[in-house]
C-alpha cells in the first residue's frame, strides 16, 4: 500500500496553500538557508512591476524560470469610495517594507499589485488610456464566475517560507519580514476576499498529486514542472516584456493583468490517451509523429518548435483528426511574437488539481483573441476535431472564475486614481 | 488512506482466491480476451453487455439519457489510430449519455460534447467529458468508465454544449446553447451484476454485427434507410467499411433559386448508426464544369439526419460527384467497431 502520511516534509510543501502564522512556523522551524536582503534605495528596482525576467533564475537552456512558490490575494479596499491619501502612504510604505526586506529575485521575493474594474468605478471611469473591461465567458462550452475584487496581489518566491511571511507581514500580523522590521501593513485598507496559491516547478506537481482531478496511480512524472506532464514557458513561446507593457498615457510601464481559475481532470489524459496522444495534444501531432518531445519537453531547449508543426490549424486539424495546444496557438501571434507573456503555475487549492492561469499583455483584447485561438472553435466547425475532444487539452480543463486587472507602474502602484496626472 | 485504492488492491490481491465471487471478479470474466486476427471491419464481438436506465432529463433543448452497463474497454481514435482504453480495477460502471431532440427523436452527436460531474451529498467522485462513441448495440452516444465509491445515490450533472453543426429545416436556430441538467442516480452493485452480460462464442470476430437495442425510453441512433432519404440518391459506396450515400437536394426549403444540395451520409454497416466527427472533401461538376470544391460541413436535418453537406450553386439535376476522406471518424469505439472506418478512401458518384 502506498499511503502516503503527512509526514513533516509534506506538510512544509503544502505550508503554502494552508497559509496563516501557523504554516509559517512550521515553515520557519524548518528552513535555516538565509534569504537575501533587498534594497534601501527603491528607484533602483524597475519602474515595472511586471519586470520579472531579469530577476528570474533562468534553467539550463536559458528560459527564465518562474519562481516556485506563489500567492495570489484577491483584495477590497476597505474605505468607501475613492482611496484617502493616508491609505495610499501606508500602502506603499507596506510594500517599500518588503522591498527592503527581500531582494528583487526569485530567491527573495517578487510582486505585483493590480486594481480590477471594481476599482476604478470608484473614481467612475475607467483608467486612463487603458481599456481594462469586466471579465466575460471565453468560449462557448465555458461558464465562468467572475471575480470582482479592487486589487490583486501577486507573490512569488522560490522560497515559501518568503511568500507566506511577506503575506503575513502585509496583513500585519508580523511585525518583521525577514528579520526586518514591517512600519506599515494593508491591515484596515485592503481587506482579503480571497487566497489562492499554486507551485511551479520539477518536482512540486508529483509531489502534490494526491488530489481531486489526478487519477490514484500517480502518473504525474517526478520532473514535471506542471500537472500535466510537460515544460511550459520557453522564451520563444512568450510575448517579451516589451510588447506587454502598456505604451503611453499616465498608466505606461503597466501592464494588463488576467487571472483565471482552471480546474483540471486528468484522469483521461494519463490513464487514457498514450503518450503519443499527449504529445499531439499539447504540441501537434507532427512532433508526436516525429518523436520530438522527449520526457517533459527539456530537450526542446528554448521553444516548442512550432515552426515544425502545420501552421494551419484548420487543415491540420482536418488531416490528422486532432489539433495540439501550442500549434493552434500560433495563430494568435502578432509579428511572429505571442501576444501574452504568460505567468501561470499549478494549485491544489480546494483539495483540486487546479491552474491558475495568470498572463500579462498590453491590453485584455490581446488575451481575448489568444483565447478564442486556443479554443479553436474553427477548427472543430470545419474538420473531424471536436470542440473539446481531440481539440488542444480543452478536454482537460474548465475554466471556473476570470478576472482582469491593470497592474499600474510601481510609482502608481498603491491606490492610485484612475486619471494620474503625471 | 484513500479508500479507492484500498479496494483496488484487494481487487487485485484476491482475484485468483476469489474469482467468481461478486464483483471482486468483475475485471477478469467482464472482459473475454480479445478476438485473435480482427478483421479490418465491423466483426462480431465476444460479447454483448445488458444496459441499465440511470435517468432521464431534459436539458435546455435536448433531452438527455443516462445509461450503464458493466466497466467495459473502448478504444479512442485519434487521426487513423484507435487507441485501446483498459478497464481499471477500480472501475464500477461504463456510464453513456445519449442526446436527442424530444421533437424529432433523432438522437444528436454534439461534436461540441458535453460535460459530466459525478457527486455524491456535494463530494466530487467524478468531472470528465465522456468521449463521444459508437457501439453495435447503443449506437451513438457519450461514454466513459467511471469509478464509484459503492452502493448509493449519486447527483449525476450533465451539460450538453451548444451545437457547433450546421443546422438545417426545422433544426435551424435551435440546439445553439448550452443545457445542463442533474439527475440523481440509483446506484447499485447488486442491480448491475443483474445486467445480461452473454459470450459469443461462435460468432466473435466474424463479420457482422450484433443488433442495436430497442430502449423503450432512448431513441437509437440511426441514419434513415437510404429510401427514405430525401431528394435523388446518387449513389451508396463502401469504405472500409462504413457506408456512404450522396444525396442531391434541388428543392430543399433551405435553398435558394439556383441552389443544389449535396449530403453526404456516412453510417455503420448493419446497423446504419451515423458517424461523426469527420473531415471530407466534395467535388461536384455539373455539366463538365466544376461547381464545387470544398471541405464538406458537418450538418444535421431532421430529414437527412446527421451528415456531411454543401449548398452548390447549380440547379442541374444530374452532377458528378466525388468524395475524399480526409479523416476517419474522431469517435470513441466499443469492440467490434476498433478496427473499421480508419481508413481515408476517396469515392465518386
Ligand atoms: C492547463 C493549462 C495549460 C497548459 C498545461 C499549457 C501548456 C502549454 C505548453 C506546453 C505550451 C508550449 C510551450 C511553451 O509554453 O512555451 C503552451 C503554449 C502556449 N499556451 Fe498554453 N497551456 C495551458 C493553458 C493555456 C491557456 C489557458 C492559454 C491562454 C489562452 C494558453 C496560451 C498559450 C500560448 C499563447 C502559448 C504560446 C503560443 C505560441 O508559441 O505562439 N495556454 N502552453
Amino acid at each position: 500500500m502506498t499511503g502516503r502520511g503527512i509526514s513533516r516534509r509534506e506538510f512544509a510543501k503544502s505550508a503554502v496553500a494552508i497559509g496563516g502564522t501557523a504554516a509559517l512556523a512550521a515553515c520557519l522551524d524548518r528552513g535555516s538557508a538565509s534569504v537575501p536582503e533587498g534594497t534601501d534605495d527603491p528607484s533602483t528596482l524597475p519602474e515595472r512591476q511586471h519586470a520579472w525576467n531579469d530577476a528570474l533564475a533562468t534553467d539550463d537552456a536559458g528560459n527564465p524560470r518562474m519562481p516556485r512558490h506563489h500567492v495570489l490575494l484577491l483584495l477590497d479596499y476597505a474605505g468607501d469610495g475613492t482611496p484617502i491619501d493616508a491609505h495610499r502612504e501606508r500602502v506603499e510604505t507596506a510594500l517599500r517594507d518588503l522591498e527592503r526586506a527581500y531582494e528583487w529575485s526569485t530567491e527573495g521575493l517578487l510582486f505585483t499589485l493590480g486594481y480590477g474594474p471594481a476599482y476604478f468605478e470608484r473614481f467612475g471611469s475607467g483608467p486612463a488610456g487603458v481599456d481594462l473591461p469586466e471579465p466575460e465567458a471565453l468560449a462557448p462550452f465555458e461558464d465562468p464566475a467572475f471575480d470582482t475584487p479592487d486589487a490583486l496581489l501577486h507573490l512569488a518566491s522560490d522560497d515559501e517560507r518568503v511568500v507566506l511571511e511577506a503575506e503575513e507581514a502585509l496583513k500585519g500580523t508580523r511585525e518583521t519580514a525577514n528579520d526586518r522590521e514591517m512600519t506599515a501593513s494593508f491591515d484596515g485598507i485592503l481587506t482579503e476576499s480571497d487566497r489562492r496559491t499554486g507551485f511551479i516547478g520539477a518536482g512540486l506537481p508529483a509531489d502534490n498529486q494526491d488530489v481531486e482531478g489526478v487519477p490514484d496511480s500517480e502518473p504525474v512524472p517526478e520532473e514535471s514542472p506542471l500537472f500535466m506532464g510537460f515544460k511550459s514557458g520557453f522564451k520563444g513561446n512568450q510575448a517579451t516584456e516589451d510588447r506587454v507593457t502598456v505604451a503611453s498615457g499616465p498608466f505606461a510601464d503597466g501592464t494588463t493583468q488576467h487571472l483565471s481559475k482552471i480546474r483540471l481532470q486528468l484522469q483521461q489524459w494519463y490513464e487514457q490517451d498514450s503518450r503519443d496522444q499527449r504529445v499531439s495534444k499539447m504540441f501537434c501531432p507532427a512532433h508526436a509523429a516525429e518523436d520530438r518531445v522527449e520526457g517533459v519537453g527539456e530537450n526542446l531547449g528554448t521553444d516548442s518548435g512550432m515552426d515544425e508543426c502545420p501552421e494551419d490549424a484548420v487543415e491540420s486539424g482536418r488531416r490528422n483528426g486532432v489539433v495540439g495546444h501550442s500549434q493552434k496557438m500560433v495563430s494568435a501571434r502578432e509579428d511572429d511574437s505571442p501576444r501574452i507573456l504568460r505567468r501561470d503555475f499549478d494549485s491544489t487549492d480546494g483539495g483540486q488539481a487546479g491552474l491558475h492561469f495568470l498572463s500579462l499583455q498590453g491590453s485584455i483584447a490581446d488575451f481575448v483573441a489568444t483565447r478564442e485561438a486556443m479554443n479553436g472553435t474553427d477548427v472543430a466547425e470545419n474538420s473531424a476535431v471536436g470542440q473539446r475532444v481531440n481539440n488542444g487539452i480543452l478536454q482537460y480543463m474548465n475554466v471556473e472564475r476570470r478576472g482582469n486587472y491593470l497592474v499600474p507602474p510601481r510609482s502608481l502602484r498603491s491606490l492610485p486614481p484612475a486619471s494620474p496626472s503625471k | 488512506m484513500n479508500r479507492r485504492r484500498f479496494l483496488a488492491g484487494a481487487g487485485l490481491a484476491g482475484i485468483t482466491a476469489l474469482a467468481g465471487c461478486g464483483s471482486l471478479s468483475t475485471q477478469s470474466t467482464r472482459a473475454p480476451p480479445l478476438v485473435e486476427d480482427r478483421p479490418d471491419a465491423t466483426y462480431r464481438p465476444t460479447h454483448v453487455e445488458g444496459m441499465g436506465m440511470a435517468g432521464m432529463a431534459q436539458a435546455g433543448d435536448y433531452m438527455v439519457g443516462l445509461t450503464y452497463s458493466f466497466p467495459h474497454r473502448f478504444w479512442t481514435v485519434t487521426g487513423t489510430t484507435a487507441e485501446k482504453v483498459d478497464i481499471r480495477s477500480e472501475d464500477s460502471l461504463h456510464l453513456m449519455a445519449t442526446v436527442w431532440d424530444p421533437e424529432t427523436e433523432m438522437v444528436l452527436p454534439v461534436s461540441a460534447g458535453l460535460s459530466i460531474t459525478v457527486e455524491r451529498d456535494g463530494d466530487p467522485v467524478a468531472d470528465k467529458p465522456p468521449w463521444p462513441m459508437v457501439s453495435q448495440n447503443m449506437g451513438f452516444h457519450y461514454g466513459d468508465n467511471y469509478a464509484l465509491d459503492g452502493d448509493g445515490v449519486y447527483q449525476v450533472t450533465v451539460r450538453v454544449n451548444g451545437m457547433s453543426e450546421r443546422r438545417l429545416g426545422a433544426f435551424s436556430g435551435r440546439f445553439g446553447e448550452a443545457g445542463e441538467t442533474t439527475v440523481d442516480f440509483d446506484f447499485r452493485q447488486s442491480t448491475l451484476e443483474q445486467l445480461s452480460f452473454e459470450r459469443l462464442p461462435d460468432t466473435q470476430g466474424d463479420r457482422g454485427a450484433v443488433d442495436l437495442m430497442n430502449m423503450d425510453m432512448i431513441p437509437t441512433s440511426q441514419a434513415p434507410e437510404v429510401s427514405a432519404l430525401p431528394g435523388t440518391v446518387l449513389g451508396t459506396s463502401k469504405g472500409r467499411d462504413a457506408v456512404y450515400v450522396a444525396s442531391w437536394l434541388r428543392d430543399a426549403a433551405f435553398l435558394d433559386d439556383g441552389q443544389s444540395y449535396l449530403a453526404v451520409s456516412v453510417r455503420t454497416p448493419y446497423n446504419r448508426v451515423p458517424l461523426p466527427m469527420m473531415s471530407l472533401d466534395g467535388r461536384v461538376e455539373a455539366d463538365g464544369e466544376a461547381v464545387f470544391e470544398d471541405a464538406l460541413t458537418a450538418t444535421v436535418h431532421p430529414d437527412i439526419g446527421y451528415h456531411y453537406g454543401a449548398v452548390v450553386e447549380t440547379d442541374a439535376s444530374e452532377p458528378s460527384v466525388g468524395v475524399d476522406v480526409i479523416a476517419p471518424p474522431q469517435v470513441s469505439r466499443h469492440e467490434g467497431y476498433e478496427t473499421a472506418f480508419l481508413a481515408t478512401p476517396s469515392f465518386s458518384f
